[in-house]
Order: structure tokens, then C-alpha cells, then sequence
């Protein structure tokens, strides 16, 4: 637009567009110098930069560097590459790694996907917020809470088989938590009973957020049904969705205090995610330098992960 | 609107400053609290076991009428944070004074640090005084040297109801042969005969445990010590003994709890658990009665030329060398086997107790203890203990990859002795710095 201006008549159209700095837009001069100029701009950025710094930057940096050392907690030796080298070649690392997989892959096709659903089915019905506020509740309670209700439902003598037996479908009832990878996929359906909920209220607050005009257009242009939802009210939720699936990356990729309450990783590490290696490692076996060298791989992980993604779905961010 | 109601009401922004540096005030008088230690007159004991808080709390009294010290427990109740804070403070002044801690390599392993303090001349003094059983004086040693005392005495049996047991007609079994059979009869009826389990992780190792002590004693002390293999034939054949029992049926879901294997062999839906007298509780809340409806065998030798045997596990109370109170601390240790503080400590608990002069804690452990005495068991200690920390983390998951897949016993034994050669390996190096 400014450039279409600037072709046209640029002389007018400059002196029209106004252009306060932050510096002018404080007031007065005094101030100006004291406390609007380019450099006291550190200053009030100061706190925010100390807590990231102290909080994030620090402690990222310190396990870069502890990941250089065989550390056991009461002596440290420096031993530059060799934990990454070892986790390359740790056989669990390749279970850990189709776990952790399994996780994202998992998150985004249960809870965000069955959220969505539920979000659709319910934003507009009369008790639609009731049957949210249900869905929601589990989200409320601790991941650790949410595994003891799980365990009890997912043992071999638990309640799951017991309803199986019940109702005459015993040869269905499994040792669900004892043998990959169906161990593994019933703690990422226990992780969806959990986190649907969150997904649904904004799912939810993303469809209400969508311009009445442009759905009656739609309906008077005869659109309806499947055709409205994948032409009309998915495309208009792509902002929503965007933090959803952004979230539920980066929660699946972190994922642990349910799956240490349930499984501890186990049985034989078979459950076990990077993040779970990265605490047995650092916590439990105080390979404190080999716990800091997957958790950096991880934190990689993670990072790419969701800039990959952000990049591509970010509005704007195709434009780069 | 909002500045002038602040402006014209400054007594509740200063009543919030006021709220604030209280607030700081106190979490510095807390955190500088910690530092310094306990009152006079009393010693933190640190532990990772919320059920040993009253047992604590109960040998503390004691010990503050007859030492005029109280011993109070702080119980961090989780192993990992436990550890954590060990490992992380016991360089520093902030270490906790007194600490419950394991026996056998994971002592040794804090002994190393030099961060704890010798207990050979308390132990020697109890042990004069009879007040210590000294076969368990190996369990607390490291280089010659005792570094902790010994604070209960689990003995490792098997748990059964004596109702179910009278039902059909079966005695607890006296030989290996009478074992298989009460299996094969308790199967018969419809009773699960044994409880096998990975849950938890840790429990994984207890059937590999029992099974090679019964066969091969001194292999098992040999195994556990660095000087045997995993692909030894008498490992073979333990985990062999082990598999013939998963193809008789005889086990478990191996998700069972010990809580609910415990109100199995109560409710008597479940034949004999295998454990250490620490679970008493366990069948105690599930509504058994120690000595009268429930009770516990040791488990017989599988080769009767071989030593007798059993499986103990022994706590050791340590003390810190950089502790605030670590006069105090040492005082309060010398007077831990005291009869009567360790008679407070293991009645509460319902354990076995390392001083034989104290009476047993119920019937169910008079029982076994009698036993231990007259058949003149050998004493090992617990696979837990046993080796270095790190080889004993990896193994547990390899036998808990074997129960769930015994087909893979062989495989598991070579992974097992691959984690051995570079455990002790590095053990080893460590033992020469």
C-alpha cells in the first residue's frame, strides 16, 4: 500500500503517513534523552533478558558444556564428544527415539484431531458448553494423578480387562502396559484422555470467533455439511489450529510424568521416550554428562521441531 | 480512577510491603534454619521411605531418654530426589547429618566419596555388647572398614495364607520337591501359586534371586561379587528353572503389584508371594494377621549339598562428615543398637532386627528368625545391593525383558554379562583411584 503511494505522489504521501517513534510517543524532551533513547531501551528490557538469561540461556549452556564431561555427581572428568558418540550407539536410543515418535505422531492424531470433533459437534448445541466442561475436567487433574486412575485401569487384572471379561469379550483383554508397542499406545491414549479437553475449549473459542457474514454467505451460496467444514470452517481456524498442533508437538515430545508414574519407561526401558532416557540417565544413574547430551539432543529436537513447523504455518511466515 | 484510590490509600500498598519482606524474611530464616541444622539436642535423620517415619520418630523418643538426643525423621518420599540430595550436598555444609541409605556396593559407593563417616569403633562396641548380629558386619564394610550400622533385618521369604494352605491339605514346604508340589496342588485348585512382577522395575530381579541361592549359593555371592559370568550353566539353569515354571502356569500377570499380590494371599486368590518382611504391612492393611492367617517359609534348597541360604536386605544408617550436627549425629549412632531404641525402631516397623537381643517384632518374624538360628542360614545380601549401582540399574531391566519373554533367557544372560565386563571394569578403575 505505502508503495503504491510512494510511486504516485510520493512527496504528499510522506508527509501524510505519520511516523512517531517510540522516543517521540513517551512525551517530553527530558525523558526523551533520559529514558526513551535507543539504548535505555536495554534497560527496561533488562528483567525480562535477566530471567530468560538466568533461567533458560544459562542453564542451556551449562548442560552443553556438561554434556563434554563424565560426570557421576561426585567427580567429573572431561571427555569432549564421547557421550554423543555413546548415545549414538546406546541401543535404547532407537527405541527411545520410535517412542518419542509414536508420541508426536499420537498427539496429533488423537487429542487434537478428536478435540477438533468434539469442538465441532458441540460449539453449537444447547448443552454444548456442559458436555465441554466434561471433556475439559481431566485436564485439570495432575499428569500423575491421571496415571494412578490409568493404572488401575490398564493392569493385566485392571479395570479395562474386567469390562472386557464382562461383557463377554475376553479374548480383547490385554496386558496393556507390558508389551510394546501396545504399551506405548495406551499411554498415549491415556495422554488423550488428559489433554483433548484444552484442545476442544480452543477449538472451540476458535469457531465462535468465526465472522457470522461469511458462513451465511456460504449457506446461501448452498454450502453446507462436509463441504462447509473443509471449505468454510477449517480454513477459518488455521490460526487456532496453528497453537494447538504447535502445542501438541512440543507437549508429545515432552511427555513423562505420565509415562514414569504408569511404566517408569519400562518394562525393560520399553516404554521409554528421550525424555524419560534423559532423566534415568542424569537422576537415576547419575550419568549427569550423558544425561545432558540427550537432553540437548532433545531440547534440538524440540527446537526444530517446532521452528519447522512455525515457519511454515505461521501467518506471514510462508512469505520468508 | 484507579491511581487516586492508590494514591489516597497507601496503607494497604504498605501493608503489602510489609506482607512481602515478612514473607522474604521468613523463607531466609528457613533457608538459613537448614543450614545450620537441628536444636540442640536433636538430629535430622533423611531417609526415602514415608512409612519409616514413625519407626524413626518412635526409636528418637527412646533414644532422647536413654542418649538425650531425638532422632527426627525427614523423609524425602521419593528415591530419585533422595539420592539427588544426597549426592548433590554431600560435599557441602548442607548435608543432611544422618541418612538411611542402602547396604553392600551403594554404600561402598558413598564410603568412596569420603563424604560419610567411619563406624567401625560403634560398631565394635555394640558388637561387644551383643547388641549386633556380626554376620551382617560385610553388608557395612568397604576396604576393612564398617561405615554405616545395620537399621533393620528383612528377611526374604515367602508369604502364604495358612487358611488357603489347610484347605488342601499342604504344609509350607520343608524341600524344593515339597515346593514344586504345593505349586502343582495349588494350581490344581484354581490358585494362582506364585506372584512374579515388573512393577516398580526393581522387583524384576527377585525370582533370578531366590532361584540361584537355592541352587548355587556361592555362585550368587561369586556373581554378585565380579567373579562368576552370567553365561555361567548354573545361571543358565536358574533362569531354566524359572522359565519351567512360566510353562507350568505358574505365575502372576507380571503387572502385579505387591500391594495387591499381598491382599491376593490374604483374600487367598493367590498361592505365596515372594518378599522381604518389610511387606508385613502390606498383608497387615489387606487384613491379614502376621502368625496366625498368613505366614511366611524360608524357601527351601533346590541342592541339598548345598549351603543353607537365604536372602536378608539391611538398611545402614550413615553419617555425614560435612553435617552441621555430625557431633550429635555420632552420638545418636552409638547408641542406635541399644536394645531398647532398636527394639522402638523395628516394633513400629514390623521388621526383623539386627540386635538378636531384641525380641521379634510378631510372630510371623519370631518364626523365621527361630529358623534362620536353627538351620544356621547363610546370609546373602539382596541383588539390590549387590555390584556396582549402575550394572544393578541395567540388569534389572534385562531379567524384566526375560519375564516377559523367557523364550529369551540366553540373550538376556550375554547382555547381562556385556553390562557386567564394563561395570565392574569401570568399578574396578575407580577402587585403584
Amino acid at each position: 500500500m505505502s508503495e503504491t503511494l510512494s510511486t504516485a505522489r510520493p512527496l504528499r504521501a510522506r508527509r501524510r503517513i505519520p511516523t512517531r517513534t517510540p522516543g517521540r510517543a513517551s512525551g517530553a524532551g527530558a525523558a526523551r534523552g533520559r529514558l526513551g533513547s535507543p539504548g535505555s531501551s536495554l534497560l527496561w528490557a533488562a528483567p525480562a533478558l535477566a530471567f530468560v538469561g538466568i533461567l533458560l540461556v544459562y542453564p542451556f549452556f551449562r548442560s552443553v558444556y556438561g554434556s563434554l564431561f563424565a560426570d557421576n555427581g561426585f567427580t567429573s572428568e572431561f571427555v569432549g564428544l564421547d557421550n554423543y558418540v555413546r548415545l549414538a550407539e546406546d541401543p535404547i536410543l532407537g527405541r527411545s527415539l520410535i517412542n518419542t515418535v509414536m508420541w508426536v505422531a499420537g498427539t496429533l492424531l488423537l487429542p487434537v484431531a478428536v478435540g477438533l470433533l468434539i469442538a465441532v459437534a458441540t460449539y453449537r448445541m444447547r448443552l454444548g458448553n456442559l458436555a465441554t466442561l466434561v471433556i475439559v475436567l481431566p485436564y485439570a487433574i495432575s499428569g500423575a494423578s491421571t496415571a494412578v486412575v490409568w493404572k488401575f485401569m490398564l493392569t493385566s487384572g485392571g479395570a479395562v480387562n474386567q469390562v472386557l471379561g464382562a461383557v463377554g469379550l475376553e479374548s480383547l483383554a490385554q496386558p496393556w502396559l507390558l508389551e510394546w508397542p501396545q504399551n506405548t499406545l495406551s499411554l498415549i491414549v491415556a495422554g488423550t484422555w488428559q489433554a483433548t479437553g484444552i484442545n476442544v475449549v480452543l477449538f472451540t473459542i476458535g469457531l465462535r470467533a468465526i465472522p457470522r457474514d461469511i458462513v451465511e454467505a456460504a449457506h446461501l451460496d448452498g454450502v453446507s455439511g462436509w463441504s462447509m467444514f473443509r471449505h468454510i470452517t477449517l480454513p477459518q481456524l488455521r490460526a487456532m489450529t496453528v497453537v494447538v498442533v504447535g502445542m501438541a508437538i512440543v507437549n508429545s515430545l515432552k511427555a513423562f510424568d505420565l509415562i514414569w508414574v504408569l511404566t517408569q519407561g519400562g518394562p525393560s526401558r520399553s516404554s521409554e521416550t528421550l525424555a524419560l532416557t534423559m532423566y534415568r540417565e542424569a537422576f537415576r544413574l547419575f550419568h549427569v554428562g550423558y544425561g545432558s547430551a540427550v537432553a540437548l539432543v532433545l531440547s534440538v529436537i524440540v527446537v526444530a521441531a517446532s521452528w519447522l513447523y512455525l515457519r511454515r504455518q505461521m501467518p506471514g511466515g510462508t512469505r520468508d | 480512577m484507579h491511581g487516586r484510590r492508590h494514591s489516597t490509600t497507601s496503607n494497604p500498598a504498605l501493608n503489602r510491603r510489609a506482607l512481602l519482606a515478612a514473607a522474604g524474611a521468613a523463607a531466609l530464616t528457613a533457608a538459613c534454619g537448614t543450614a545450620e541444622g537441628r536444636p540442640p539436642g536433636e538430629v535430622a535423620l533423611h531417609g526415602d521411605n514415608p512409612s519409616w517415619d514413625e519407626p524413626i520418630a518412635a526409636a528418637g523418643r527412646r533414644m532422647k531418654t536413654l542418649a538425650g538426643i531425638e532422632l527426627v525423621p525427614l523423609v524425602i518420599p521419593s528415591v530419585e530426589s533422595f539420592e539427588q540430595i544426597v549426592k548433590s550436598s554431600l560435599r557441602t555444609s548442607k548435608t543432611p547429618d544422618m541418612l538411611k541409605y542402602w547396604s553392600g556396593y551403594r554404600l561402598q559407593d558413598l564410603a568412596r566419596t569420603g563424604g560419610i563417616i567411619e563406624m567401625t569403633g560403634p560398631w565394635k562396641r555394640a558388637a561387644a555388647r551383643g547388641w549386633v548380629d556380626p554376620e551382617l558386619r560385610g553388608a557395612f564394610t568397604y576396604q576393612g572398614r564398617v561405615w554405616a550400622l545395620p537399621m533393620n533385618l528383612t528377611y526374604w521369604v515367602f508369604f502364604y495364607n495358612t487358611e488357603v494352605f489347610a484347605q488342601h491339605d499342604l504344609e509350607a514346604p520343608k524341600t524344593w520337591d515339597d515346593f514344586l508340589a504345593v505349586c502343582k496342588r495349588l494350581k490344581s485348585a484354581g490358585i494362582t501359586p506364585l506372584h512374579a512382577t515388573t512393577d516398580g522395575r526393581w522387583p524384576a530381579f527377585i525370582w533370578f534371586m531366590e532361584v540361584l541361592t537355592r541352587q548355587d549359593p556361592r555362585f550368587y555371592r561369586d556373581l554378585m561379587n565380579g567373579r562368576g559370568s552370567y553365561n555361567d550353566p548354573r545361571a543358565v539353569r536358574a533362569l531354566r528353572t524359572i522359565v519351567s515354571f512360566f510353562d507350568n502356569d505358574w505365575f502372576t500377570p507380571m503387572d502385579m503389584s505387591h500391594d495387591d499380590a499381598a491382599a491376593a494371599v490374604v483374600h487367598g486368590t493367590l498361592g505365596m508371594m515372594p518378599g522381604g518382611t518389610f511387606l508385613t504391612p502390606n498383608l497387615q492393611a489387606a487384613g491379614g494377621k502376621p502368625g496366625a492367617d498368613v505366614d511366611a517359609f524360608v524357601l527351601p534348597m533346590a541342592d541339598p549339598r548345598a549351603r543353607p541360604s537365604m536372602i536378608f536386605e539391611s538398611s545402614a544408617l550413615v553419617c555425614t562428615s560435612k553435617g552441621p550436627d555430625r557431633a550429635e549425629a555420632v552420638k545418636a549412632a552409638d547408641q542406635w543398637l541399644h536394645p531398647r531404641v532398636s527394639e522402638a525402631f523395628t516394633h513400629t516397623l514390623q521388621d526383623g532386627c539386627p540386635n538378636p537381643l531384641v525380641k521379634p517384632a510378631n510372630p510371623m518374624v519370631e518364626g523365621i528368625a527361630r529358623t534362620v538360628r536353627e538351620k544356621r542360614l547363610w546370609m546373602l545380601n539382596r541383588f539390590w545391593e549387590q555390584g556396582p549401582p549402575e550394572l544393578v540399574e541395567s540388569t534389572v531391566d534385562d531379567l524384566a525383558g526375560f519375564l516377559l519373554d523367557p523364550s529369551s533367557y540366553r540373550q538376556v544372560l550375554r547382555t547381562m554379562q556385556e553390562r557386567a565386563d564394563e561395570a565392574w571394569r569401570v568399578w574396578r578403575e575407580a577402587e585403584k583411584v
